[in-house]
């Protein structure tokens, strides 16, 4: 009998132990704290991807969560059960991405960064105006509620959104491992070789851009079915940008765990700082340069650079060796 | 045209602006050839390259590979169809090992993929002992050696090569033309760039002289070498 | 036909005042691309935080705000060089995507100071003149939209003036084209992007002030004047001060035409200047008159 590697073992223990939070009386809060988390973990995996591991610093997340947010609200108002809205909001916010991709991978750099940037703006304009269903919300401008998730319990919502998360990590562990992966590093290192090596940059791009539109619009769209409000500002509100760029740059750019670490840092931060309403994002602000400044590997760039997996690691092989041996 | 010729620049002719960089250029290349491209700085050679390679394209005239036509193809295009190049200051992927770096072009550049042949490879070049440094930390020596790995992991039939000696030592240019000689065993056609005369005079079958962009002799060794033209050109 | 064209002269003779603002407003945020290389892409905010200065002022000490520029201009003027001294200068030596993180950090610190401190609700600088208007001729024009454009011609002759006569102008021209020989030359580019800051931050200043006459505005108005200050400089071209100026122009016509033609849609005014950059940005991002 093979008997599998520790980290597996572990991994798997964790999610279990997750996926059971629900069931055995776990307080709400922690629940709402952990939700919150998934999300920002899933936008943040996907925005290293992007960012961290294909050299394409995106600014356009809150246009992907936004408009997969609209779908998913205006599909509840047409008949659309959000079961089927979660996914349509996904490949929504995918097929915006593909009708982008030509004009935008035109663009290299900091163009490529304001040319994305512009997405969500314009689509927040267009979403205070556009209004196909319904009549005008309570006095809140064109914003739409999302109906028929009364059902929708606390614990559904998280499942849902540690089955988003646990798909993230699990993309990109895959991604980083196969042909995809290697061409993504190729072009992040240098476009021009990677093109003339034969890498089709445009279409290498474009499966990295699909893939992180798709989920980063599920994750947008399970946040409105936990959160069943939307309007223009929140939707495509700059903290779905914010807050996966902090998360990666706090945790580290192009590591795999940065992700996990910097979103759980941003949720706890989120949490903590709540009460304090505008000063909360000031002082992530703050935050976020200081981290940028003096800690620009992130934190898990930090721990591999002082070998501080060094001594988890040998404990972990330590325990691999015995558990083989007593087994033989 | 010949039957043979492997590749074929027909009256290509590119400006930047106002500034005309390569004009009506025409010259073949056979198959298991080793052709030289001289010429004074600024003469258009790594201009040439680039049009062939497909990271420009012509205002005019064509080029043909094997018999197609690759005027409007794009980089990654001319790679799949058999031709790699190397850069005149070294643009390896530098987060990556020395490996991968072959491996890139191993996956996205060849048909067969076989990924084996990559420590053939890096045996070739020197390089199988840094096999596994990341490609950021090589010395420059090392770093023109990989361009020419990477630019064989592709299995290319053509390779372009950029001035592969420039800035190495008395020393080391014997290997490079031993390293040369070997891709040309293994039935590769090249296309040599170079500056260093030792490894022009002795790695090529026939030089092609340019200058500003146009050019202006054409033949062996000995009878470049010789031509009034040439001499003009490099000592004015 | 005649009546249509004739109907356009208002909002063309508009725009074209109007430009003047952009001009203005895109000024900093050339200064700092052509000397460093960076878009500050918290340069819209900046802008707002001087409407916001100036709106203070108002509020606590009663006096106009170009009155407040006098305490505004050195302030912020001071503020930019420490930004560009403890910040930014000390991301270049990390990456260039650090100094982008380091500026969108800014960005956020610079909209939640002012949620925070005034509250969402949208604001102006309500002068006793703001709204006054005068015929010329057919047209009438308002005195805010005039004062724009005198304002966008003054700042971009000072500054231009500045770039060439001065020493530290000169030295910033010679920078911004080439850092090694200004470094050979003695020119430390550190000291001088800090000044480059400091000067665009200057132009912030005063644009915050034609700015909060113009328009309303709230702690989230940056990331619009951004956008429209870079598609102002990419269809002006970089290093072209003509160029700045006629892209402010487009600028400025295309919301007021927009808006004219759409029948008054504030939607087509709002998008057609993120369109047109969106558009300038994939097709050709060296612009019009850029080299």
């Amino acid at each position: 009998m093979k008997i599998p590697r520790l980290t597996t073992l572990v991994s798997v223990a964790v999610l279990v132990v997750l996926a059971l939070f629900p069931v055995i009386g776990i307080p709400l809060t922690w629940l709402n704290y952990l939700f919150l988390f998934f999300i920002y973990l899933a936008l943040a995996n996907m925005w290293n991807l992007l960012a961290g591991y294909s050299g394409l610093i995106c600014l356009c997340p809150h246009a992907f969560v936004g408009l997969a947010g609209y779908t998913l609200a205006i599909g509840t108002w047409v008949g659309v059960p959000f079961q089927v809205g979660l996914i349509a909001g996904a490949v929504v916010a995918a097929l915006f991405a593909l009708l982008i991709s030509y004009p935008v991978f035109r663009m290299r750099g900091i163009y490529f960064a304001i040319g994305t940037l512009i997405l969500p703006e314009v689509l927040r304009v267009w979403f205070s105006f556009w209004r196909p269903v319904g009549n005008i919300y309570q006095g809140m401008g064109a914003g739409y509620s999302v109906t028929g998730v009364a059902g929708v319990t606390l614990g559904d919502t998280y499942w849902l959104g540690l089955a988003i998360a646990v798909a993230s990590i699990f993309l990109v562990h895959i991604i980083l491992r196969t042909r995809l992966g290697l061409g993504l590093k190729a072009i992040r290192d240098n476009e021009n070789t990677a093109a003339s090596g034969g890498v089709n940059v445009f279409q290498v791009k474009l499966y990295s851009f699909l893939i992180a539109a798709f989920i980063m619009g599920i994750a947008g769209a399970a946040y409105y079915i936990y959160s069943p409000r939307i309007n223009p500002v929140g939707g495509f509100s700059i903290r779905w940008l914010l807050m996966p760029l902090m998360a990666t740059v706090i945790g580290g750019e192009g590591i795999e765990e940065g992700p996990i670490i910097g979103a759980a840092i941003v949720t706890f931060l989120t949490f903590q700082l709540a009460p304090y309403g505008a000063w909360s994002l000031f002082i992530q602000g703050v935050i976020l340069i200081a981290v940028v400044l003096v800690v620009p590997q992130g934190i898990a760039g930090f721990l591999r650079q002082v070998g501080a997996y060094r001594f988890p690691l040998k404990l972990f092989q330590a325990a691999e060796g015995k558990i083989h041996k007593n087994l033989k | 045209m010949l039957e043979t010729a492997v590749l074929s620049v027909d009256r290509v002719n590119k400006r930047f602006g106002g500034i005309v960089a390569v004009k009506d250029m025409t010259f073949e290349v056979q198959a298991g050839e080793v052709l030289g491209l001289m010429g004074p700085n600024g003469a258009g050679k790594t201009t040439l390259l680039n049009l062939i390679a497909g990271v420009y394209r012509p205002d005019s005239g064509r080029v043909l590979f094997q018999g197609k036509d690759i005027t409007r193809c794009a980089p990654h295009k001319t790679c799949h169809l058999g031709i790699a190049r190397t850069y005149q200051i070294p643009q390896p992927f530098t987060h990556l090992s020395v490996r991968d770096n072959l491996l890139v072009t191993a996956t996205y550049g060849s048909k067969k993929g076989d990924t084996f042949e990559l420590d053939e490879i890096l045996d070739l070049v020197d390089l199988s002992k840094q096999k596994g440094m990341i490609a950021g930390d090589l010395a420059t020596i090392s770093l023109k050696k990989l361009e020419l790995a990477r630019a064989l992991a592709s299995d290319p039939t053509l390779i372009l090569l950029d001035e592969v000696a420039a800035g190495s030592t008395d020393a080391e240019i014997p290997r490079i033309l031993d390293i040369t000689k070997q891709v040309r065993k293994m039935g590769k056609t090249i296309i040599l760039v170079e500056h260093v005369m030792k490894v022009m005079v002795e790695a090529v079958d026939r030089i092609v002289v340019m200058d500003k962009g146009e050019k202006i002799a054409e033949g062996t060794p000995g009878e470049v070498m010789k031509d009034e033209k040439v001499l003009a050109a490099y000592f004015g | 036909m005649e009546d249509f064209l004739v109907g356009l002269a208002p909002p063309i003779i508009r725009g074209i005042l109007l430009g003047g603002l952009y001009v203005v407003i895109a000024l900093g945020l050339s200064l700092v691309f052509g000397v460093m290389k960076l878009i500050n892409v918290g340069h819209g905010d900046l802008v707002i935080l001087g409407s916001y200065f100036a709106f203070a002022a108002m509020g606590w000490w009663g006096i106009d705000p170009f009155l407040s520029l006098v305490m505004g201009v050195p302030l912020f003027f001071a503020f930019g060089f420490f930004v560009q001294k403890f910040i930014i200068n000390r991301t270049f030596r990390i990456s260039l995507d650090a100094a982008l993180i380091a500026c969108f950090g800014i960005s956020i610190i610079v909209q939640s100071l002012c949620q925070a401190i005034w509250t969402p609700f949208a604001r102006s600088l309500t002068t006793p003149y703001q709204l006054q208007t005068f015929a010329v001729g057919p047209v009438t024009i308002s005195l805010r939209y005039l004062l724009d454009f005198i304002g966008g011609l003054a700042v971009m002759l000072a500054l231009r003036e500045f770039l060439r006569r001065t020493y530290l102008g000169k030295a910033i021209s010679a920078a911004s084209q080439n850092k090694t020989v200004a470094q050979r030359m003695g020119i430390n580019p550190s000291r001088v992007y800090s000044f480059a800051f400091a000067i665009a931050m200057a132009c912030a200043a005063v644009a915050g002030v034609l700015q909060g006459l113009t328009f309303y505005f709230t702690p989230v108005s940056g990331p619009p004047f951004l956008i429209i200050s870079f598609g102002v400089i990419i269809i002006g071209g970089l290093g072209s001060m003509a160029g700045t100026f006629i892209g402010g122009m487009i600028f400025g016509l295309t919301q007021t035409l927009g808006a004219h033609l759409s029948g008054g849609s504030m939607l087509v005014q709002m998008i057609s200047a993120y369109l047109l950059v969106f558009i300038v940005l994939s097709v050709r991002p060296q612009g019009i008159f850029g080299r």
